[in-house]
């Protein structure tokens, strides 16, 4: 009896850090789409397709030798330029038209990437050569994956990074004038079109460095984005479009929801309970959990 | 004769911000009552709140001696309220025709009735050869104007105006003053907030003055432009009594 | 504008489509012409709440998945599929409004991802309940004739199809004349203003979104019946609703013939040309589908119908403002 409760115990303890961890790395994701919509109004929906060129460029420096952790800063790096050319030659041009344009613009660029992924590299499950990190953790009944805790430590620290910087530099400050007023922002001298490529960028490295932490553990392929970028795009409505406390929030919250679910219900029903909880929220507050009107 | 408008103890806040903070006036039937105050006083708050854009957090608005305060904004329209917005928002893909049309559906709920009633309103308010014109083609004046047609269209008892003059050219002006008088005619109650008293003075029967939140003044236009308090709201404070 | 240059357009579209479907036996442009019917009405379908009403859904397909699988039921219980058509509107119609009632007044992208949301819960609802045949989906039992609505060839699927989009481009036609079109319209550019003149957000759009899902359903009928065979991926999945919406925006979405257009750019251009080059699977399709809706979006964002209708206005708006100069006229 007892014995049998100390067991759930043990297991949910383990369910919950597992989803706190998944949620960490949601976090990250979620934070590049609520960054660039905070700045410029736009759901990437490409995002999720930008977490998979990060994977395969992890992949491809792997190949040459070099490991996904030390990988990382370049991916980053690379896909930083990536979105600050996109946001340049494309991206740009959206802002221009009507509102729906942004979200097909950035759907066509979905199945551009998608299926020049496909052409590329084939529908392949791919995984990094000799991953590192395979072992577990011990802490006391409780054992972990090291991939899942290197893959959310690196991630809480990107975020917190990234946090900082729109929170102290001077950079960061602008960005924050564009999302509250752009028009204001403008008048006070403010580049826009500068502070928008470099959200744009910034959101680009961050799916950049969450590509690279998520190949410790999961194997790359064209549509591998798709889910990811699902669960982003509820956890930015679900924390508040625009909102980076609210995404932080709602990242770790989801990553509690799908785990549990997943285990307590089914791995097919994992997303269930994350679907349910948006569609609540919403109703009971339509701008989200940290949101503003 | 109770008043068509009756607004008491009318508050609205924004989070920390007291907006309006005990607003009381009222709007005698076919009357033009002018609502003015400093930027910022709570005007077009108190609008938002009577035409139930907003909800109030407190006080009550009997509207033809039925409290309406809360009532959702589509319903209180039904009722007879209709109202233009300070920051005009038109039907930016929609015609000058078919905008006006939009608002005369809802007392005639056959296109074709809503469309003949909309052609009189052109003809009316002076829009009728821009009729094909896209809202967002409009210039300011337009724009104004076609927010008056559109709520007018409704066949509203009470037309609230927000500041439908300001950013107009004199001759624009002479021309919107003309068309308030047209409406007065047709019976229709107006309560107008103004910046430009020059405007509101020959026209308004009834001047309500809020400040901060709160009603000061509520009387005749000549009278209220002699009121020490309302001349202290505009200008500030005397300065014995600031220092 | 008068109804007329749209009817008789409709009328000639019908006209050739059934000469085509009876007197064509090549059964692969056939089954494209099958397709790109079916897309144009789920398009339009989509549009009504999308484009008219500005709802932007990426759940739409849930609606077609109603009448797929109402068919399947039915004549897998041995009964006519006739009976799915009512069934499955009805269904449709009531799934539409029990989602729509909670969710349509939600703004611009919460609602959006509401809609993947709710279509996400249709789609593991089904996946998990044997009677709707799990994730494996079922197939329908061969029963020819015209009261089973299974034929030998594929003619009378396409005239079928034609007819399901004329009906439904004959509603849209009415809608566009309609309060309930204009009050839409009001709705997508304006809702606080559209509520100042009277207009009950909630009420208008259920009665959109109630009627374009049993059009959805229809379609989704006469797909199960075509293709014999349903399950999650082809009815109701993420991927088919986004298809759908795709096909709106690239033909202009709040037009009355954008979700033709856009469908036959979709089935005539990506899957011809993927066929061209190697079959799909391979990504050539996607590639060349994402980067015509990705030039849309940045140089035609009002898709390709929008841009004409633009194009007119703008020549007629310069009529205009020469006659307003001109003196004579403006005295
Ligand atoms: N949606 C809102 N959220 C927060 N504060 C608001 C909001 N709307 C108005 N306020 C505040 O309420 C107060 C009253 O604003 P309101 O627009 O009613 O003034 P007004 O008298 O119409 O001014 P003006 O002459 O400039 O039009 C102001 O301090 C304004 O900043
Ligand atoms: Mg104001």
């Amino acid at each position: 009896m007892a014995d049998a409760a100390v067991e759930a115990l043990t297991t949910f303890a383990l369910l919950v850090a597992g989803g706190l961890l998944t949620g960490l790395v949601f976090a990250l994701v979620a934070l590049g789409l609520t960054l660039v919509y905070g700045v410029m109004d736009v759901v990437n929906f490409a995002h999720g397709e930008f977490l998979m060129l990060a994977m395969y460029a992890t992949l491809g420096l792997a190949l040459l030798g070099i490991g996904p952790l030390v990988g990382l800063p370049l991916v980053a790096a690379a896909l930083f330029l990536f979105g600050i050319v996109v946001y340049r030659i494309f991206i740009r041009r959206l802002l221009a038209g009507p509102p729906e344009a942004t979200v097909f613009g950035t759907f066509g660029l979905l199945v551009l990437i998608q299926g020049a992924a496909q052409a590329l590299f084939s529908s392949d499950y791919l995984s990094v050569p000799n991953r590192p990190l395979q072992g577990t953790l011990h802490l006391g009944p409780i054992a972990l994956a090291q991939s899942a805790l290197v893959e959310g430590a690196g991630a809480l620290v990107l975020t917190a990074l990234v946090f900082a910087f729109v929170e102290y530099t001077e950079t960061g400050r602008a960005m924050r004038a564009v999302a509250e007023d752009r028009v204001a922002a403008t008048l006070m001298g403010i580049n826009v079109q500068r502070i928008n490529a470099l959200a744009f960028g910034i959101g680009a490295a961050c799916v950049g460095a969450a590509g690279a932490l998520l190949m410790l553990s999961y194997p790359v392929y064209p549509t591998v984005g798709s889910q990811f970028a699902l669960t982003a795009f509820v956890v930015v409505a679900l924390g508040g479009f625009g909102s980076i406390q609210g995404a932080l929030v709602a990242a770790l919250l989801v990553g509690l929801l799908e785990v549990l679910g997943g285990f307590y219900l089914s791995p097919e029903l994992k997303m269930v309970p994350v679907y349910l909880a948006y569609l609540v929220v919403v109703l009971l507050r339509p701008q989200g959990l940290l949101g503003r009107r | 004769m109770t008043p068509l408008l009756e607004v008491r103890g009318l508050s609205k806040r924004f989070g920390s911000v007291r907006a309006l903070d005990g607003v009381d006036f009222d709007a005698a039937q076919g009357e033009l009552t002018g609502l003015i105050g400093p930027n910022g006083a709570g005007k077009s708050t108190a609008f938002g709140c009577i035409a139930g854009a907003m909800r109030p957090s407190g006080g009550s608005i009997r509207f033809a001696s039925q409290e309406i305060a809360g009532l959702a904004y589509h319903r209180v329209a039904r009722l007879g309220v209709g109202r233009t917005y300070q920051i005009v928002q038109t039907f930016a893909d929609m015609t000058v025709l078919e905008s006006v049309t939009t608002g005369a559906l809802l007392r005639h709920p056959r296109v074709a009735d809503a469309r003949a009633h909309a052609e009189e309103l052109l003809a009316f308010t002076g829009l009728a050869a821009k009729r094909d014109r896209l809202g967002r083609m409009l210039t300011i004046a337009d724009k104004k104007r076609l927010e008056v047609a559109r709520a007018l269209a409704t066949e509203p008892k009470l037309l609230l105006l927000d500041e439908v003059m300001a950013g107009l050219t004199p001759a624009e002006c002479r021309d919107a003053v003309a068309l308030l008088r047209r409406i007065l005619e047709r019976g229709v109650t107006v309560v107008m907030v103004e910046h430009v008293m020059e405007v509101l003075m020959p026209i308004a029967h009834h001047v309500v003055v809020i400040a901060a939140g709160k009603t000061i003044f509520s009387g005749a236009p000549a009278e209220a432009v002699r009121d020490p308090g309302v001349v202290a709201a505009y200008l500030g404070p005397p300065l014995e009594a600031a220092s | 504008m008068s109804p007329r240059p749209h009817l008789i357009a409709l009328a000639a579209i019908v006209v050739l489509g059934l000469l085509y479907a009876f007197g064509s036996k090549d059964a692969v442009t056939l089954d494209l012409v099958f397709t790109l019917f079916l897309y144009a009405t789920l398009g339009q379908s989509w549009n009504w709440i999308s484009g008219y009403a500005g709802n932007i859904s990426f759940g739409h397909a849930i609606f077609f998945g109603c009448g797929a699988y109402a068919a399947a039921l039915c004549t897998n219980a041995g009964l006519s599929p006739w009976l799915a058509v009512p069934a499955g509107a009805l269904v449709a119609a009531a799934l539409a409004l029990v989602t729509g009632f909670p969710t349509l007044a939600l703004r611009g992208h919460y609602f959006s991802i509401a809609t993947i949301a709710v279509g996400a819960l249709v789609d593991t609802y089904v996946r998990t309940q044997g009677w709707l045949g799990m994730a494996n989906g079922f197939e329908l039992p061969i029963k020819n004739g015209l009261g089973w609505l299974q034929f030998s060839d594929k003619g009378p699927y396409v005239a079928l199809a034609l007819g399901l989009f004329a009906l439904v481009q004959l509603a849209t036609l009415a809608l566009e004349r309609s309060r309930l079109g204009y009050y839409l319209r009001a709705l997508r550019a304006n809702h606080a203003a559209a509520a100042s003149v009277g207009i009950d957000e909630r009420r208008w759009k259920l009665i959109a979104f109630t009627s374009c899902a049993t059009f959805a359903a229809l379609a989704g009928v006469l797909y199960a019946q075509y293709t014999l065979f349903v399950d999650p991926p082809s009815t109701l999945a993420l991927s088919i609703s986004i298809d759908i919406a795709l096909i709106g925006v690239v033909g202009g979405i709040g037009t009355l013939w954008g979700p033709l257009v856009g469908a036959s750019v979709y089935v005539l251009l990506a899957k011809e040309v993927a066929l061209r080059l190697g079959g799909s699977g391979k990504g050539y399709d996607l590639v060349i589908y994402g980067a015509i809706i990705c030039l849309i979006a940045a140089w035609r964002p009002h898709g390709i119908v929008g841009s004409i209708i633009d194009a007119l206005r703008r020549r007629r708006g310069a009529a205009d403002v020469v006659s307003v100069q001109n003196p004579a006229e403006a005295a």
